[in-house]
């Protein structure tokens, strides 16, 4: 070989091995400590204002509550509260704190601490959004008529107030820390931007095991902020991570085939995948395109065209479940299992369409007027199987002479779309439920509330069916009967499958993957998922120990 | 001759994937969804993609649509590079330093936003070839700054050559002399930069899909296909999503091969 | 033309870069789609709490003027403003990412710069066998950034400045090479080794002085380059450096870093731009 090329090529291996230096290595690992991956920066730690997820998972794993749900159960169990109990009214909680409860500072908590920090959820300075639960912040009052007592008067019964206080964390009064003074299970240690989220272990905690040793087993929490999920799979299965919440669909078969025991399928969650109409009169659209997407026909035919097995089998990989109402069948309490749904037919989605005045010429479907179906479906960029999903449904809706073009915006773009110009004709987003309780789903259903996707921000309804919504919704949040608020949620679910403003698609599956050394993990597919009962968990080789530290 | 094999071979690789098409009993946008990602068999020679649709026709028609949207794009931005260098090689020093002022101005800014401006101007029902072309003419328009100050200096060391100062007094026009020997001369700048710039552009199509850009669905685009690369669940299932980048290092080959000047001989 | 007023000129220079970079910047942020959404908007627990805090924000951005003013008070009072995002002073961020993309980026362009070398400068003096020689460099180009880095992490070897070291190299190659080839085809050159020259002689005497402002002009490309893949680059690999930052602000429409880092760049840009000036322009022989 060429004497100058050899060298040549020596060198270059040399500067090659010279810039190598391993990829993706996670923060090292403190003895006891749990580790995970979370996708962005949580923008603040402060309990009352947090307004996104990573906060609000840090205000989770670190802030003492006075009851917190059980997300295995969905029942309320008391925490820093000993005990509560609400009036018959509705209008009036009492809790009664634990005798002995301690910050992580070693300060005492007491009724003042919890009185304190009630109030500065409900001040309209704080900007908290929890408050906005309440209904009536401002006509809250709270009384501490000793210690270990706090009275909580609400202006009126709020239904499901319980789970209000499992987003409340305690701090020290007049002393807010953002998270660095809790009465949680850890509190928040170091905090660099851009890489991690150090927590460690309150050594004042109130909880211990039913061994008497104090919880929580771990030494700390550790959230590595990671964006790219190649690099959080490969750290889960080289051991540096312990768990993925909402592992990706595509992702599960491979993680499973190297651990079969690490991945876990709960089935579907409360999220909903679907497709609406713009049926905004501001829309900048012409008329007969609005009259297409307020023609009922039209809607439903769309729906008995798509084809949701496919979609659950080939844009998730088999993980997720055809969905056609609101109510994820994981919501057992609420999901009607009567509904009447749209059938899955061509032939059927064909006559209804010409029932409606439409007509084919050759691939093409034209409505009475003679202009040809042709419109848009605009989602998000970066979801690979929305953005499958929009291709086969693109696919499904050609067999009934629909021709659709797919657009994928980033989301800023997309809100600016969907939210501020209505300049859209179809999209396809998720709807992420944190909640079972349909109180929650208020601001999507009410036709008043900026977020009524396809026709928002109404003075009055359009229709007649979006008023008895209406009026159904708001019957189900005021009335304290279960019985009432599921029959009213139920007509809601069948007025939404007569009509379709929402054509639902799939629920995504919950998939986690949780390390076998990791004890106590009871999966849920409420958030935080696998560790929403942070404070029992420990690695194998991490024995718990006797007594405080 | 090397020049030859290397048109040839070019030809044989459009011309393949032009019959591929044609013949194909399946259309590049039909999904035979019983059949995701299936391995190759007499139906799918190359198997098919997680959709079920046929990746051979997909490939051939990528390939058919990313070469003469990158190349044209590549070729056209390595045009306006050369302009705006041999321009500036040419004009007096103030004018030579304003043109190199805005091009580092144009490097500076944050041209997603344009590109961000440019969709929105978009209707949004316009057909993914429109959106194709849309993209490899911003992409040509913001690709040139980068290069041009190397042609500038390029075109000004060669400005005061012998045979340039000799065309000058046979009475050769300024014009005539960059057409006819300064551009020959900077060939060894012009290359590299077409051909740096044909894959570079084929995977920025692809990742302007985040802004709404790019080849849409059905079409198939040569660089999702590239970046499918970068997901190791699907690497595991398919050996066939090398196909691309396979067909892209060929034709970067036949690209080099066919441009190139021949063989140094020292 | 003396030292103190080539320095003025150019300080000059770079200062009026900055301002139309700002300018730009601000312009492009502004009337770009998006810049008035919050995503807090779609989630229907947070939209209606988070709607004030919004319409407060947007009614200060409204006038193009509005913005103008406030970025030149920021950049006067020495912070940069706030992050829009992250709600922190924009020099806090970006003073702390700095050191590591500026390593990051001078680790890549000189491992790129290197591996250019070593292999343009036999290759272009090759007779036959040049394609077959520059084809590692054909595929690296063919290699998408996200695909080089998703090989490193599954394969637990290389890092961020490998991938930007082989990105770098593989364009550079591409010019370095068919440079050098214009540069041995030098009448001078075959005069040289018809009297027995070394080849390294060659390539010192004679090659290098011949491409050297080329070379330089090739630098700034290089850096011009490393910049661009910097984004990426720190994105895929998450490490915290302005690339990271900048993905991140375009991606939430975050005007005070994006004018911060529109900024850095022209700085580094002009910077770079000066460094292919200096080098002299040489007549052929």
């Amino acid at each position: 070989m060429h004497s100058p090329l050899r060298s040549s090529i020596l060198c270059a291996v040399l500067i090659v091995l010279s810039c190598s230096f391993a990829a993706g290595q996670a923060a090292p690992r403190q003895p006891g400590e749990i580790a995970w991956a979370i996708h962005y920066d949580p923008k603040t730690f402060d309990p009352a204002k947090v307004d996104e997820q990573a906060s609000e998972l840090v205000r989770y794993l670190t802030g003492g509550v006075l009851l917190r749900l059980n997300r295995q159960t969905q029942q309320p169990e008391p925490q820093l509260a000993q005990s509560f109990r609400i009036s018959p009214e509705g209008t009036l909680i009492v809790f009664k704190l634990r005798a002995g409860l301690r910050f992580s500072d070693g300060a005492a908590l007491t009724s003042a601490d919890v009185a304190w920090s009630l109030r500065r959820v409900l001040d309209p300075a704080t900007h908290a959004v929890v408050a906005e639960e309440f209904l009536s912040p401002a006509a809250v009052a709270i009384e501490t008529p000793d210690a270990l007592t706090v009275r909580v008067h609400l202006p009126t019964r709020i239904i499901g107030v319980e789970k209000i206080f499992d987003e409340i964390a305690i701090e020290p009064a007049n002393r807010p820390s953002e998270g660095r003074v809790t009465s949680g299970p850890f509190t928040v240690a170091d905090y660099k931007r851009g890489q991690y989220v150090r927590l460690s272990r309150n050594r004042n905690y109130w909880r211990h095991d039913a061994a008497g040793v104090q919880l929580p087993y771990a030494t700390g929490v550790r959230l590595d902020i990671l964006n790219n999920r190649e690099q959080e799979i490969s750290l889960f299965l080289r051991g540096e991570y312990d768990l993925i919440d909402t592992l990706p669909a595509e992702y599960f078969g491979i993680v499973a085939q190297k651990s079969s025991s690490a991945v876990h399928d709960l089935g579907a969650s409360l999220n909903t995948e679907q497709m609406w109409f713009n049926q905004s009169p501001a829309a900048p659209l012409p008329e007969f395109e609005k009259a297409w997407f307020r023609n009922r026909s039209f809607r439903v035919a769309v729906s008995e065209a798509i084809h949701r097995a496919d979609l659950a089998r080939i844009a998730y990989n088999g993980h997720a479940t055809p969905a056609f109402g609101f109510i994820s069948p994981a919501n057992a309490q609420w999901h009607s299992s009567s509904l009447k749904i749209p059938p899955e037919s061509i032939a059927d989605a064909n006559r209804m369409l010409t029932a409606a005045g439409f007509h084919r010429s050759g691939n093409q479907l034209y409505d009475a007027t003679g202009h040809a179906v042709k419109f848009s479906i605009l989602t998000n960029a970066g979801n690979p199987a929305r953005q499958k999903m929009a291709a086969m449904i693109q696919q499904d809706l050609a067999q009934i002479g629909m021709q659709v073009t797919i657009v994928a915006l980033d989301f800023p773009a997309l809100i600016e779309r969907l939210m501020h110009k209505q300049d859209y004709d179809v999209c396809l987003l998720g709807v992420s439920n944190a909640e079972p309780d349909p109180s929650s789903m208020m601001n999507m259903w009410l036709s008043s509330s900026p977020n009524h996707q396809w026709n928002p921000s109404q003075k009055t309804p359009a229709t007649e069916w979006e008023a008895e919504i209406d009026r159904q919704m708001q019957l189900q949040a005021s009335s304290a009967t279960q019985r009432i608020r599921k029959q009213a949620v139920n007509r809601v679910q069948q007025i939404v499958a007569d009509q379709q403003p929402f054509v639902y698609l799939v629920y995504p599956n919950v998939l986690q993957a949780v390390s076998p050394q990791l004890r106590g993990v009871q999966s849920s597919i409420l958030s935080p998922g696998p560790a929403w009962n942070i404070d029992s968990i420990r690695r194998e080789q991490d024995r718990p120990r006797r007594g405080a530290l | 001759m090397k020049r030859r094999i290397a048109l040839v071979a070019l030809l044989l690789l459009i011309a393949g994937a032009a019959l591929a098409l044609r013949w194909s009993p399946v259309d590049y946008a039909a999904q035979d969804r019983d059949a995701t990602m299936a391995p190759s068999s007499a139906q799918h020679w190359t198997g098919t993609d997680e959709l079920g649709r046929d990746r051979t026709v997909r490939v051939a028609a990528a390939l058919l649509i990313g070469l003469a949207g990158a190349t044209a794009a590549a070729a056209l931005t390595t045009a306006i590079a050369g302009c705006f260098g041999v321009a500036a090689a040419f004009s007096p020093a103030w004018a030579a330093a304003v043109l190199m002022f805005l091009s580092d101005v144009f490097l500076s800014l944050p041209w997603l936003f344009l590109l961000m401006m440019a969709r929105s101007l978009l209707p949004l029902t316009a057909s993914p070839l429109e959106t194709a072309v849309a993209t490899f003419v911003v992409l040509a328009a913001l690709g040139w700054p980068a290069c041009a100050r190397v042609l500038y200096r390029g075109a000004l060391s060669l400005r005061t050559a012998e045979w340039m100062i000799q065309g000058h007094a046979c009475g050769l026009r300024t014009r005539q002399l960059v057409r006819m020997h300064l551009l020959p001369h900077l060939r060894s700048l012009l290359l590299p930069q077409f051909l740096v710039c044909v894959p570079a552009f084929i995977v920025a199509e692809a990742n302007l899909g985040a802004l709404g850009l790019g080849v849409g669905e059905p079409l198939p685009s040569w660089g999702s296909m590239l970046l499918e690369l970068d997901n190791s669940a699907l690497l595991a299932r398919s050996h066939w999503v090398y196909l691309p980048i396979a067909l892209l290092v060929i034709v970067l080959l036949t690209l080099e091969s066919f441009s190139a000047e021949g063989e140094t001989h020292a | 033309m003396s030292w103190p007023v080539t320095i003025a000129m150019r300080a000059g220079r770079t200062l009026l870069l900055i301002l139309c970079a700002a300018a730009g910047t601000i312009l492009l942020v502004r009337f770009a789609p998006g810049f008035f959404s919050d995503p807090r908007e779609m989630d229907a627990k947070y939209a209606q709490a988070a709607q004030e805090e919004i319409d407060a924000e947007n009614g200060q951005h409204r006038s193009v003027n509005q913005i103008a003013m406030q970025e030149a008070k920021d950049f006067l009072g020495g912070g940069f403003g706030t992050s829009r995002q992250y709600r922190v002073p924009v020099a806090e961020l970006i003073g702390a990412r700095i050191p590591l993309s500026a390593l990051l980026l001078a680790r890549g362009i000189l491992g790129g710069w290197l591996l250019a070398i070593c292999a343009a400068l036999p290759v272009s003096s090759l007779r036959r066998g040049g394609l077959f020689w520059g084809l590692p460099f054909t595929i690296l180009l063919a290699i998408p950034t996200a695909a080089m880095a998703t090989a490193c992490i599954l394969s637990e070897t290389g890092g961020p400045v490998l991938v930007l070291a082989l990105l770098i190299a593989a364009r550079d190659f591409k010019f370095l090479r068919s440079m050098l080839e214009g540069a041995w085809r030098s009448p001078h050159l075959l005069q040289g080794r018809a009297q027995g020259l070394r080849p390294r002689a060659l390539v010192r005497l004679h090659i290098l002085p011949n491409v050297l402002p080329q070379l330089c002009a090739l630098t700034t490309l290089s850096i011009v380059t490393a910049l661009g893949a910097l984004v990426p680059i720190e994105v895929i690999f998450t490490v915290p450096g302005v690339g990271q930052l900048a993905w991140s602000a375009v991606m939430n429409r975050d005007l005070p870093v994006l004018v911060a880092v529109s900024l850095l760049m022209a700085c580094v840009v002009g910077c770079a731009g000066m460094l292919s000036m200096r080098a002299p322009t040489l007549e052929a022989a």
